[in-house]
């Protein structure tokens, strides 16, 4: 009876605690990061190309999803072309002073036409976009 | 005695908890998460410059002998043209480029009709290349 005591106290005093805490922060933070990539990127066939292999110093300040057929997508929702241009305006006059500082990701189907790219870039350069980040798949 | 009977009955529910199921879901859901945070692709960026100039203007008459590289449209294959030469494939281009000088920089012409990942690989080139400004200007004709 004493020796089956012991063995129950043996067992039952493992603390899982700060595991299930660090399991559930665990899960928390793969639910919110993978939520927030579906929101900002679309499914897309990038580029495939090695890119600039250079770490970030900043983050995007808005990213732009141009599909193959040419549809706009920006945070999940489909952007008119006519509306793109006040839109990414609204969002550069919100986080940086000064829009040629922007951080504007393009995401763009390897298939997608450029001129659909072009009409983009004009678009941009005309509310003082200076600089672009274009986004590749690392093969 | 009765309140020893009651901690006994308190110790045994306490014991009796049993949080194995919801340990199982849990970690299910973490591996759920881990695979499909692992399935993403890996994803990177080229950081060309902006130049927006239409018709012949583009990178010629307001820079000072320009490296023009041209992306377009001949015979319904996209191809590579630098002055009067002609490139199809990634190998030429990085071979022509190679012998520009890396100062001047270099301008990207891209016309319309072209596959966006046939542009992008000569902004690739061009940085892998180290040239030290790469502009992109779209070509409309």
């Amino acid at each position: 009876m004493a020796w089956r005591r012991k063995q129950r106290d043996r067992i039952f005093p493992v603390d899982i605690t700060p595991m299930i805490d660090v399991v559930f922060l665990l899960i928390i933070f793969f639910m919110v990061t993978a939520q927030f990539a579906k929101l900002s990127r679309a499914e897309l066939d990038l580029p495939r190309e090695p890119g600039e292999r250079s770490e970030l110093a900043e983050p995007d300040t808005i990213i732009i999803n141009l599909t193959r057929d040419g549809t706009l997508i920006v945070n999940d929702r489909e952007v008119e072309r006519d509306a793109l241009a006040s839109m990414v305006q609204e969002v550069l006059e919100q986080t940086t002073d000064d829009p040629a500082m922007a951080h504007v990701l393009l995401r763009v189907d390897r298939e997608t036409d450029s001129a659909r790219l072009n009409e983009l870039v004009v678009q941009l350069q005309a509310i003082g976009v200076g600089r672009v980040r274009v986004a590749t798949e690392v093969p | 005695m009765w309140t020893r009977e009651r901690k006994d009955d308190r110790r045994r529910e306490r014991i009796t908890l049993n949080l194995a199921s919801m340990i199982d879901v849990t970690f299910l859901l973490l591996i759920y998460f881990l695979v499909t945070a692992v399935l993403a692709e890996p994803e990177d960026r080229l950081t060309p410059d902006l130049q927006v100039q239409t018709g012949e203007a583009a990178g010629r008459e307001a820079d000072l002998e320009p490296q023009v590289l041209e992306v377009l449209i001949a015979d319904g294959q996209p191809i590579y043209r630098l002055g009067s030469i002609v490139m199809a494939s990634r190998a030429e281009l990085r071979e022509r480029l190679d012998a520009l000088p890396r100062s001047a920089g270099v301008f990207i012409r891209v016309g319309d009709g072209v596959p966006v990942g046939f542009a992008v690989t000569a902004i690739q080139v061009a940085r892998d290349l180290d040239f030290e400004q790469v502009t992109y200007v779209p070509h409309s004709p």
